[in-house]
């Protein structure tokens, strides 16, 4: 439960909220590098943290994020065209380049340096492991580029998607986190899926389906163990890594690629859910990378021409009671990703948090909810840069292993939570 | 025509949401296993909380525990702030859940006793390990491996402050 002031204070990201001040510490993605596909490409309406943008990428490669509204008299610059190193609006030709600096207006002299005095704000814009990633913050305080291995591996060796969710990211993000519902919400889905079937681990999820939960903190955000029994005074541990404010990590099956989540919130209604999936040390296969095209795992069928979720709202998410009678699905959803976003939904634009009934099992949940406010609160109180902006924090690694009973697993499998270089993943 | 799922996800639905209370006042039982997490426990017992009970220490008399074979013997008692001796068993019995919290490094093993009357009782059990100043990964890995064969769930606390936001969230 969280008191109402709380709850507003942990789930709002516009400019000026301390959560939203929060966010504009780190580098976010911002698109897929397949949105801007080439110089001079159309340019794409952005929404991120409340602010409405504009991207494109201009004749010389040049990526820019700047505000979506010309400085003449407002008009998207979504209509305009992106030609010889600028974006022109086409109401009165007015230019603007990849910072939002206004280069030409044509009603003026060139000569009279009118053009100069006028600039759009922008975010930096960068290309990192086939997502472009902005930083909304302080220009003085940009910190250094992300290092998450899914963004850091040759190309061919990841893949990312993403997808609309229509409500606040904090109800999102606590689902990455919350390693209970999985042995209800997705147990269909451990023997049927591509990407999860046939790992050696798996039966241990089968057979024991009240696992046990072990919480800590780590450098930048927390790692949340799960244990279920396995042969000979062994545990079998699935650790979720949580990079604050919004990186999660779910633990690997055998050799399949490993994948985990972002939410970046959109407005206070409206966030992306992010999908990345990659392997440490070898090229995604073509019927992976088909399979996550196709939306399995934990990606999504679109509509077509959109990242919106062929199963969605409007369509009660193709509800199919016939199969959750039969067990196939367990909430009548198909997919995982949608399995999620379909509950997480239902909970409303903006979860109500003061009215929820927490059990001991979510201490999860409630750990990040606590660090975030904490984060929040020192930032704004005494600028203290947040845990999960510093590139050392983004090199974790999600794990699943075999330990002695009486390790703890933040020892026992210390090496395995660390990316490490042509390092395999630690999983069975 | 919209679908349900897409009216009743909406701004405007939400404010239909029904407000009647959907949940009855719980009884945590919040135990200390040592003289540090004591103080700690002292100082959140005085805020205000629902239906909480804080306990300070725990105090045994024969061998055995409750719950365990010959345990029926066991006598044990857990001491509030007031001075009170209160059985444990019946103290487990009346509760909803029980959370024990030790402070890194300290003897935690009084967890058994509480686990066996859980376990009689069917009751679940969290256990938190606050840090200490000073206190080494080894302390905190000794504390968990005290607390580890016995809880659902278990905590490394951020920070004393995490106590009262656990309780908080668990509407203690
Ligand atoms: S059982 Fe968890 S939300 Fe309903
Ligand atoms: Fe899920």
């Amino acid at each position: 439960m969280l008191k109402p002031e709380q709850n507003d204070y942990v789930t709002q990201t516009g400019p000026g909220t301390p959560m939203g001040e929060l966010f504009r510490c780190y580098w976010i993605p911002a698109l897929l590098s397949e949105e801007l596909p080439e110089n001079d490409c159309p340019p794409v309406r952005v929404k991120l943290l409340s602010e409405r943008l504009l991207a494109f990428r201009d004749s010389e490669g040049r990526l820019g994020l700047i505000d979506e509204f010309c400085a003449h008299r407002g008009v998207s610059l979504w209509f305009g065209r992106n030609e010889d190193c600028g974006l022109r609006c086409p109401y009165h030709g007015w230019k603007f380049d990849v910072t939002g600096q206004c280069v030409e207006v044509p009603s003026e002299p060139a000569e009279s340096g009118y053009a100069k005095k006028i600039k759009l704000k922008s975010y930096p814009l960068i290309e990192k492991g086939g997502v472009l990633w902005t930083y909304m913050g302080d220009p003085a305080k940009q910190p250094a580029e992300p290092e998450f291995e899914f963004c850091t591996v040759p190309l061919n060796q990841t893949f990312s998607s993403k997808r609309l969710q229509e409500n606040n990211w904090l109800q999102a993000m606590e689902g990455g986190i919350d390693s209970s519902h999985v042995s209800w919400l997705h147990r269909g889905d451990l023997s049927s899926d591509p990407l999860f079937k046939g790992a050696a681990g798996n039966k241990y999820n089968m057979a024991d389906l009240s696992p046990v939960f072990e919480v800590v903190e780590s450098d930048g955000g927390l790692l949340i163990g799960a244990r279920r029994n396995a042969e000979d005074d062994q545990y079998y541990w699935r650790i979720t890594p949580w990079v604050m404010p919004t990186y999660t990590g779910v633990p690997p099956r055998g050799d399949h690629p490993i994948h985990g989540h972002f939410w970046i919130p959109i407005d206070d209604h409206n966030c992306w859910a992010w999908s990345y999936d990659y392997h440490p040390t070898r090229p995604l296969s073509d019927t992976e990378v088909q399979a996550m095209r196709d939306g399995k795992g934990i990606h999504v069928k679109y509509v077509p021409g959109t990242y919106i979720p062929l199963a969605n709202k409007t369509n009660d998410y193709l509800m199919n009671r016939e199969a959750q009678k039969a067990g196939r699905t367990y909430s009548g959803v198909e997919g995982i990703g949608m399995q999620d976003a379909s509950l997480q939904e239902s909970m409303g634009p903006i979860c109500d948090r003061t009215k929820e009934n927490l059990v001991g099992t979510d201490n999860g949940v409630i750990m990040a909810r606590h660090r975030l406010m904490r984060a929040a609160k020192a930032l704004a109180e005494k600028g203290v840069i947040p845990p999960g902006v510093n590139p050392e924090h983004h090199k974790v690694r999600q794990a699943a292993l075999l330990l002695k009973r009486d390790v703890h697993f933040k020892d026992g499998a210390k090496e395995a939570l660390v990316a490490k270089k042509g390092v395999r993943q630690t999983s069975v | 025509m919209l679908s349900e799922s897409a009216r009743m996800t909406t701004a405007q639905e939400a404010s239909y949401r029904i407000q009647y209370p959907n949940s009855k006042r719980r009884a945590a039982k919040v135990i200390a296993l040592d003289r540090t997490s004591a103080k700690i426990v002292d100082e959140v017992s005085r805020l205000p909380w629902n239906g909480a009970s804080f306990f300070t220490s725990l105090s045994f008399s024969a061998k055995g525990s409750p719950g365990a074979e010959g345990g029926e013997a066991l006598q044990a008692w857990l001491n509030d702030l007031a001075g009170h001796a209160m059985n444990l068993v019946a103290e487990v019995a009346s509760s909803d859940f029980v959370v024990v919290i030790t402070a890194a490094g300290e003897d935690a093993r009084a967890v058994s006793i509480i686990a066996d009357a859980c376990k009689l009782h069917n009751k679940s059990l969290v256990g938190l390990v606050v840090p200490r100043d000073g206190a080494s990964e080894e302390a905190v890995g000794e504390s968990l491996n005290h607390l580890r064969p016995y809880t659902r769930m278990l905590v490394v606390a951020s920070g004393v402050d995490y106590v009262e936001a656990m309780l908080t969230a668990l509407r203690a």
